[in-house]
C-alpha cells in the first residue's frame, strides 16, 4: 500500500484504492455480522421461539434509504455517501454497547465477544475512511449530519433473561442488515464512480 | 387468529415497548407450535422455497402435497405482507415462474425489507415463512463455458488449459448490485467424484494436470459473497483429449519407475556382492590401503632393537649429513635426558661433591647454582673475574658463542702466556677440545671428565661445565682418570698425562688452533667429533700421543656410536700410545663394546678395575652409568 506522508499534497491515495479499503472493510464487517447473529441464533434464540425475521425495525429507520435497485441508481452518489455515512454513525454507539453488554451475557462465547468487539473497531475505520472519500468526492461539503439516536441500551440491560437475549437478537439482526446494506451500497457506488458502472 | 392478530401487531410500528412486548410473550404462547415450517405434517401442502437470483425479484413455490385426501382440487393462495402493510396482499403473478409457485417482479421486491408469505386455501392456512429478499440470494448459473489450452507437458501427458466462463445474465454484476463468487468442479467422465476447486470472484479459471488422453467433465456454480449457498449448477463443460491421444506414444500412466529402480538395485548389489566375496583381499587392498610403517632408508628397525650399534653406526655414518645434526641436536638432547628426579643421582651429586670438595666448593656451589638453570650453563655470572679462573671455570658454561668466542681469545692468550711459563702439559690449543675448554675456563686443578659429569647433575651443559672445568690454561689436564671407586664411595684418581699436547705449541699452532677455535667457536655446541678431527689434522706428529689421546678423548667426550667403533677401532692403538707414553696411564680406557642401554665393556688396559664397565662419554654419565660406577 502506498504510504503518504501527512501534509504532502502530491502523494494521495487514489480514490479508487480508498474505494476498494471501504468494500473490504464493509465486506468483512457483514461477514463478521452474520457470523455473529447465527451464532447468537444457535445459541440462544432456538427453544426461545424468537419470530425472526419479522420483528420490529430497527432504531435507525428513520433513515430513508433505497430498497431496491432502481431506488439505488437514481440516488445520486454525494447522498448516497451522506446516507452511508449516516448508518455508520448510527452504528457507533449500539456497537459500543453491544461490546460491554454482551459480556454479561451468561456464558456467553468468546467467538461472540470476540466479534462484538471486532465489528465495533471496524466499524470506527470503515467511518474514517468514508469520511475520507466523502471529502474527496464532495470537498467542501460535510453533508447532512443524519444522525439517529438510539435509546436501546435499556432493553439490553433487562433484568428478564428472555426479555434481554430478545433485545440483543433485534440488535444482532438490524447489524447484520445494515452492514449487508452498507456493503452493497458502497460496491454500487464503487462500480459508479470508479469503474464507469462496468465491474 | 391470535397469531395473526400478535403479527399484525408486530408488523406494526412499534407504539410502546412495553405493550408490545406483552402481546409479543402471548403470540410465543399461542405460536409455539405453528411457526417452523419444518413441521407442517406430511402431505400437507408446503411452502419448499423462496429465492431471489439477483436481488430484485423474487419467488416462491410450494408443493401441493397429497391430493388423495381432498376431494375438490384446492385453490391456493398465497398471501404475502411486508413491514409497512396493514394486511395481507395476494400474489401478484402465479404463471411466470410455474405451476405452484408466486412470482414477485421487481415492482413488488423490496430488499432489506422484512417480508411473509403465508400458504393458504381459502380458511386454512398450511405454511408461513418470514424473510428478507437479501437473505435468500440463489444466483442463476453461469452460462458460456469454455476452454482453452494453455501448455502441454514436455513428456506430452499432462495438459494445462484455462475455463472461461460468463456470469449469469440476470444478476446484474456490472453495476455492482451483485457480487458472484464462482466455485468449478470437474472430474474424469467415468469417475463418480468432482473435484472442487476454491471459490474465485472472477470469470475465468486455470485448470492444471488434465491427463492426455482422459475426458473431463466441468461445471460451476455461483453465489453472492455474502451468502453461503450456492446457486444452481452451469451446464456440464465436456473436454475431451481422448482424441489427441493418437499421437501420443505413452498412453499408460507411468508412475514413479519403481521396478526400474528395483532391478537396477539388485542387480547392482549382486555385482558388488560379488566383488566383495571372490576378491577379498584385493578389495581390502583397494579399500584400506596399508600405511607403510616409519623406518628410516637403510635402517632395520630390529637392529636398534637388538642393540647392534656397530651395524647401526656404520649405516649411519654412512649418511654424511647425519653427523652434524648427531653433534648438535642429539647431545643436547642427550643431556637433556639426564635430568634429574632420581634421589639416588642426588646423593650422587653429593658424591660427587664430595669427590671435589677440596678443589672446588665455589664451584660445586655454583654448579648447584647451576641446576636451576634451565639447561643453559649460566651458573654464574659472566662477569666474574675471569683472573679467577678457578670460579670461572666452574661456572662459566655459557653456551653463548660470542662469550665463548671472547673468553676462548682471551683464554688463548691466557694460555700462552701459560704455557710460556709452564711448560707443562698444557691442554692442547691444538685440540679442539682444548680450546673449547681453554675458552670456558681456565681450572688449573684437574679433574676427572667424569666427575665433572657426574657432579653437575644439570644435564644440559654438563659437557659445557665440564669441558670449562676441565680447560686448564697451563697445567691442568684435561680429565684425570678414575683409577677405582672405593667401596666408600670415592673416587680414586690417578694422575693425569704429563705430556699433554698441550705444551708448546702455542705459537706455533695459534693459527690452526685459531682456527679450530673459531670453528669451535662457531660450532656452539660440541666440538667433539668431527671438529676435534679437523683440528687434530692440524696438529704435528709430535703429539701423535695426545693426538691419540686426545683423539680417543676427544672422541669419548662425545659418546656417539661413531666415537665409540672408532674408540673400538683403535683400543689397541690406544693402549699402545698410552702405553708408549710416558704416563702409563691413558685418560681413557677405550671402549670395547656398547651394551647400550646397559653400559659399555671397556678395555681392561690401563684400569686396574678391568670388571667394571666404565663408560666414557663427553663429560657426561648417565644415570645408569653412576648406578653401576657407584656401590
Amino acid at each position: 500500500l502506498p504510504i503518504c506522508p501527512s501534509g504532502s499534497v502530491n502523494c494521495q491515495v487514489s480514490l479508487g484504492e480508498l474505494f476498494d479499503r471501504a468494500v473490504k472493510l464493509s465486506h468483512y464487517i457483514h461477514f463478521l455480522s452474520s457470523e455473529m447473529f447465527n451464532e447468537f441464533d444457535e445459541r440462544y434464540a432456538q427453544g426461545r421461539g424468537f419470530i425472526t425475521k419479522a420483528v420490529n425495525g430497527c432504531h435507525n429507520a428513520s433513515l430513508t434509504t433505497p430498497e431496491d435497485k432502481e431506488q439505488a441508481q437514481q440516488i445520486h452518489h454525494e447522498d448516497l455517501l451522506n446516507l452511508v455515512l449516516g448508518v455508520l454513525r448510527s452504528w457507533n454507539d449500539p456497537l459500543l454497547h453491544l461490546v460491554t453488554e454482551v459480556q454479561r451475557i451468561k456464558e456467553a462465547p468468546d467467538t461472540i465477544l470476540w466479534k462484538a468487539v471486532e465489528i465495533e473497531e471496524q466499524n470506527k475505520r470503515l467511518l474514517e475512511g468514508m469520511e475520507k472519500i466523502v471529502g474527496r468526492v464532495q470537498p467542501g461539503d460535510t453533508g447532512n449530519e443524519v444522525y439517529s439516536r438510539w435509546s436501546g441500551l435499556p432493553s439490553l440491560q433487562l433484568a428478564d433473561e428472555d426479555s434481554r437475549l430478545f433485545a440483543f437478537y433485534n440488535l444482532l439482526h438490524c447489524g447484520r442488515r445494515d452492514s449487508h446494506k452498507i456493503d452493497n451500497y458502497l460496491k454500487l457506488l464503487k462500480c459508479r464512480l470508479i469503474h464507469d458502472s462496468n465491474c | 387468529m391470535i397469531m395473526k392478530a400478535s403479527l399484525a401487531f408486530l408488523l406494526q410500528e412499534p407504539r410502546g415497548m412495553d405493550l408490545w412486548q406483552l402481546l409479543f410473550t402471548l403470540a410465543l404462547i399461542c405460536a409455539n407450535d405453528s411457526l417452523p415450517t419444518s413441521e407442517v405434517p406430511l402431505g400437507e401442502p408446503q411452502i419448499i422455497k423462496c429465492r431471489s437470483p439477483e436481488m430484485e425479484t423474487f419467488s416462491c413455490h410450494w408443493t401441493d402435497g397429497d391430493v388423495h385426501n381432498h376431494t375438490a382440487p384446492r385453490t391456493m393462495q398465497l398471501l404475502y405482507m411486508k413491514r409497512g402493510d396493514e394486511e395481507w396482499k395476494e400474489c401478484p403473478d402465479y404463471v411466470t415462474a410455474g405451476e405452484n409457485s408466486c412470482y414477485f417482479n421487481t415492482s413488488y421486491t423490496s430488499v432489506w425489507i422484512p417480508y411473509c408469505v403465508k400458504l393458504a386455501n381459502e380458511n386454512k392456512v398450511f405454511d408461513e415463512k418470514c424473510f428478507s429478499v437479501d437473505e435468500i440470494v440463489l444466483p442463476d448459473p453461469p452460462i458460456n463455458l469454455n476452454w482453452t489450452l494453455l501448455n502441454i507437458s514436455l513428456t506430452g501427458i499432462h495438459v494445462d488449459i484455462q475455463v472461461r466462463w460468463e456470469p449469469p445474465p440476470t444478476a446484474d454484476v456490472r453495476k455492482g448490485w451483485v457480487t458472484l463468487e464462482y466455485e468449478l468442479q470437474y472430474k474424469e467422465v467415468n469417475e463418480t467424484k468432482w473435484k472442487e476447486l476454491e471459490p474465485v470472484c472472477s470469470t475465468t479459471v486455470p485448470l492444471y494436470s488434465l491427463k492426455m488422453g482422459r475426458d473431463y467433465e466441468i461445471r460451476i456454480q455461483s453465489r453472492q459473497r455474502t451468502s453461503e449457498k450456492f446457486g444452481e449448477f452451469s451446464e456440464t463443460l465436456f473436454v475431451s483429449f481422448s482424441m489427441a491421444s493418437e499421437t501420443v506414444l505413452c498412453a499408460e500412466e507411468i508412475q514413479f519407475p519403481w521396478l526400474f529402480i528395483v532391478i537396477f538395485g539388485t542387480c547392482g548389489l549382486v555385482v558388488v556382492m560379488f566383488l566383495i566375496l571372490f576378491s577379498k583381499q584385493r578389495l581390502k587392498m583397494l579399500i584400506l590401503p596399508p600405511i607403510p610403517a616409519p623406518k628410516i632408508k637403510g635402517i632395520d628397525p630390529d637392529l636398534l632393537k637388538k642393540g647392534k650399534l656397530e651395524e647401526v653406526n656404520s649405516i649411519l655414518a654412512s649418511h654424511d649429513s647425519y653427523k652434524p645434526q648427531l653433534y648438535n641436536d642429539d647431545l643436547w638432547v642427550e643431556f637433556i635426558e639426564l635430568d634429574i628426579d632420581d634421589p639416588d643421582e642426588k646423593t650422587e651429586g653429593s658424591d660427587t661433591d664430595r669427590l671435589l670438595s677440596d678443589a672446588h666448593m665455589k664451584s660445586h656451589s655454583c654448579l648447584g647454582v647451576k641446576d636451576d638453570d634451565s639447561g643453559r650453563a649460566s651458573c654464574c655470572e659472566p662477569d666474574m673475574p675471569e683472573t679467577d679462573f678457578s670460579a670461572s671455570d666452574t661456572c662459566d658454561g655459557t653456551s653463548d658463542t660470542d662469550q665463548s668466542k671472547k673468553i676462548s681469545e682471551k683464554e688463548e692468550t691466557l694460555l700462552c702466556l701459560d704455557q710460556k711459563d709452564n711448560n707443562k702439559s698444557f691442554t692442547n690449543l691444538d685440540d679442539p677440545a682444548n680450546q673449547q675448554l681453554i675458552s670456558q675456563s681456565e681450572d688449573n686443578q684437574s679433574r676427572p671428565p667424569f666427575a665433572d659429569s657426574i657432579e653437575s647433575p644439570s644435564p644440559v651443559p654438563p659437557v659445557r661445565t665440564q669441558l670449562s672445568n676441565q680447560s686448564s690454561v697451563t697445567n691442568i689436564d684435561f680429565y684425570a682418570q678414575v683409577s677405582d671407586i672405593t667401596p666408600a664411595g670415592s673416587v680414586v684418581l690417578s694422575p693425569g698425562q704429563k705430556n699433554k699436547t698441550g705444551r708448546a705449541q702455542c705459537e706455533a699452532h695459534t693459527e690452526p688452533a685459531a682456527q679450530c677455535q673459531s670453528n669451535f667457536t662457531m660450532d656452539n655446541a660440541y666440538f667433539c667429533e668431527a671438529d676435534v678431527k679437523k683440528c687434530i689434522a692440524v696438529t704435528s706428529h709430535e703429539e701423535v700421543e695426545p693426538h691419540v689421546q686426545d683423539q680417543s678423548f676427544n672422541e669419548d667426550t662425545y659418546f656417539t656410536t661413531e666415537s665409540l667403533t672408532t674408540t673400538a677401532v683403535n683400543p689397541s692403538t690406544a693402549t699402545e700410545e698410552a702405553s708408549s707414553s710416558e704416563m702409563p696411564v691413558p685418560d681413557y680406557t677405550s671402549i670395547h663394546i656398547v651394551h647400550s642401554p646397559q653400559g659399555l665393556v671397556l678395555n681392561a688396559t690401563a684400569l686396574p678395575v678391568p670388571d667394571k664397565e666404565f663408560m666414557v662419554s663427553c663429560g657426561y654419565v648417565s644415570t645408569d652409568q653412576l648406578n653401576k660406577i657407584m656401590p
